[in-house]
């Protein structure tokens, strides 16, 4: 009796002090916004506006907004022009630049508007399920212009991403000419950059997989890499927690099942041996 | 007094002897402590939110192995005393020990299976440690056959007391194998863990508190209790065997 009541104190003992440090981790700071829908990496020094379904930061400096949303569309280009409307007020129009690219968790339209001189909007959206999930970059400096681009590399991968910057740097108005030769490695806390710039504009450029990111500035362009480095770490770090229940459910009944045919085996035997007991007696009493 | 009258009163003495105290609060505490970690594993740890819902598994699949462990490290510890004393009881929780950590290695390897089709995208890989978990399971398994096919009762025993020490050494290897050998993608939850090890998450205090209590129960109160359950029922078979054949002999 005190074995058990020793060993009853000691596992009541433990549990509260899992309660206790259970409540403690709670405390730990997240990295991540979380919601139902995804997690979106949080973004240090910048101003966190996240509401309970979409994760927001705004840089006030550059006047430049990163916005990760689930939209109840699950045609990316609408679900893009609604969610720009919805958060940003920008009217739907033409983007000035549409393309697809793969990534590691589905296919992605990249599109880029520019609905007045002031406010540029680069915004990737991909379909999950029956909805689509928007990242929007957003940004409404009158004294700058940021465009991001994420470009998939033709052929074999490379390590630089000087051939998607070249092609994307016709975006920039008058197109520029790249003297390559001026051309330098920046590190930032997403990677390695390719650094180009010219009179009045920059270019950034990361190969990361098959794919390269790129970003293009104009005018005022000293954020732009602290704005492209948010960016592509929101891009890469966004996920799904993916819904796979089904399979703890059966790896549960699996276990259990398991555990349930041992037990029920030691009572099918104990059962056996009452019946030839009662056998062995009856022969027993027979005998004599 | 005939040999089969001593056998029957034997087994009638055993039979009646009610089951000890201990034993029924190991059982209960078991059962309670079961429901409380599987609580405590669902409701309470939070949800991975890389590998969703499937990781709380892991409060089932890591602690299954170490109750194996200490299944086997019980018939090495029956076989050795076995081997020294020439009791049979020694030898019925080296039994007792292969039959339970059996069934919970095969919990730890069916989890795992299960773990691996939505983090690996496949139900098995020849990993080193899923391969050597696996040949824990078969050199297990392997005792059981083995014992039900030799005859003669002290040969028996003898053989597969050595039997079950020498299978520990799988039990060791499947252990550490993924801290020698660099070539896993099983992941290291606690210590080191090698570069290419994928699927694994860090152990965050909240984590490594909510598989304490698990941990614990299926270290100690559930190979334990089950081992002293099918140990007394493997006396009782032995007392109704010695019957039969006293019977057939006549």
């Amino acid at each position: 009796m005190r074995a058990f009541i020793f060993t009853l104190a000691s596992l009541l003992a433990l549990f509260i002090f899992s309660g206790s440090a259970l409540a403690q981790a709670d405390q730990e700071p997240l990295s991540y916004f979380r919601s139902d829908a995804f997690n979106a990496p949080l973004l240090a020094d910048w101003q966190d506006q996240s509401g309970a379904d979409f994760a927001q930061f705004h840089q006030a400096e550059a006047q430049a907004t990163i916005r990760t949303a689930m939209v109840e569309n699950e045609e990316p280009v609408a679900a893009a022009q609604a969610e720009l409307k919805r958060a940003f007020g920008i009217a739907p129009a033409p983007p000035i630049y549409q393309d697809k690219v793969n990534l590691a968790d589905g296919t992605w339209q990249v599109l880029l508007y520019e609905p007045d001189a002031v406010v540029s909007a680069s915004v990737m959206a991909r379909r999950a399920g029956a909805r689509t999930v928007v990242i929007s970059f957003v940004e409404a400096d009158p004294a700058a212009r940021a465009l991001m681009l994420t470009i998939a590399q033709g052929g074999d991968p490379r390590e630089d991403a000087a051939t998607e910057m070249a092609g994307a740097l016709s975006l920039l108005a008058p197109a520029s000419a790249v003297d390559w030769s001026g051309a330098s490695a920046l590190a930032l806390p997403s990677g390695q950059w390719t650094r180009v710039a010219g009179a009045g504009w920059l270019a950034l450029g990361m190969a990361f997989g098959n794919d390269s990111f790129i970003a293009l500035g104009e005018g005022e362009t000293s954020m732009l890499p602290a704005l492209a480095d948010a960016y592509n770490s929101t891009v890469l770090g966004f996920f799904i927690t993916p819904d796979n229940s089904a399979y703890l459910a059966l790896a549960l009944a699996a276990s259990l099942g398991i555990l349930a045919l041992l037990i029920l085996s030691f009572v099918w035997r104990a059962r056996l041996i009452q019946q030839d007991l009662r056998l062995i007696e009856s022969l027993s009493q027979a005998d004599e | 007094m005939t040999a089969k009258t001593k056998n029957l009163s034997l087994l009638r003495t055993v039979e009646a002897t009610p089951m000890p105290n201990l034993l029924k609060a190991l059982t209960l505490l078991s059962l309670v402590g079961f429901c409380c970690t599987l609580a405590l594993a669902l409701f309470f740890a939070g949800t991975d939110i890389q590998q969703g819902e499937i990781q709380r598994i892991f409060y089932i699949h890591m602690p299954s192995f170490f109750g194996a462990f200490t299944a086997f490290g019980l018939t090495v510890l029956g076989g050795i005393l076995y081997l020294w004393r020439k009791s049979e009881q020694w030898d019925r929780i080296a039994l007792a020990g292969v039959e339970v950590g059996l069934a919970f290695a095969l919990i730890n390897l069916v989890t795992g299976a299960i773990w691996a089709r939505p983090i690996w995208n496949t139900w098995w890989t020849w990993d080193p440690r899923l391969t050597s978990a696996a040949i824990m399971a078969l050199t297990y398994a392997a005792y059981l056959m083995l014992r039900a096919g030799i005859e003669d009762e002290a040969r028996k025993r003898s053989f597969m007391s050595v039997y079950g020490i020498f299978a520990f050494t799988s039990v060791l290897v499947t252990l550490f194998i993924i801290r020698v050998v660099p070539e896993t993608i099983h992941p290291v939850i606690v210590g080191a863990s090698p570069q290419n090890a994928q699927g694994g998450f860090e152990a965050t205090s909240g984590v490594v508190i909510a598989l304490l209590p698990s941990l614990l129960l299926w270290l100690t109160l559930m190979p334990i209790t089950m081992i002293w359950h099918r140990s007394r029922l493997e006396r009782r078979l032995e007392a109704v065997n010695r019957l039969k054949i006293q019977m057939l002999m006549e």
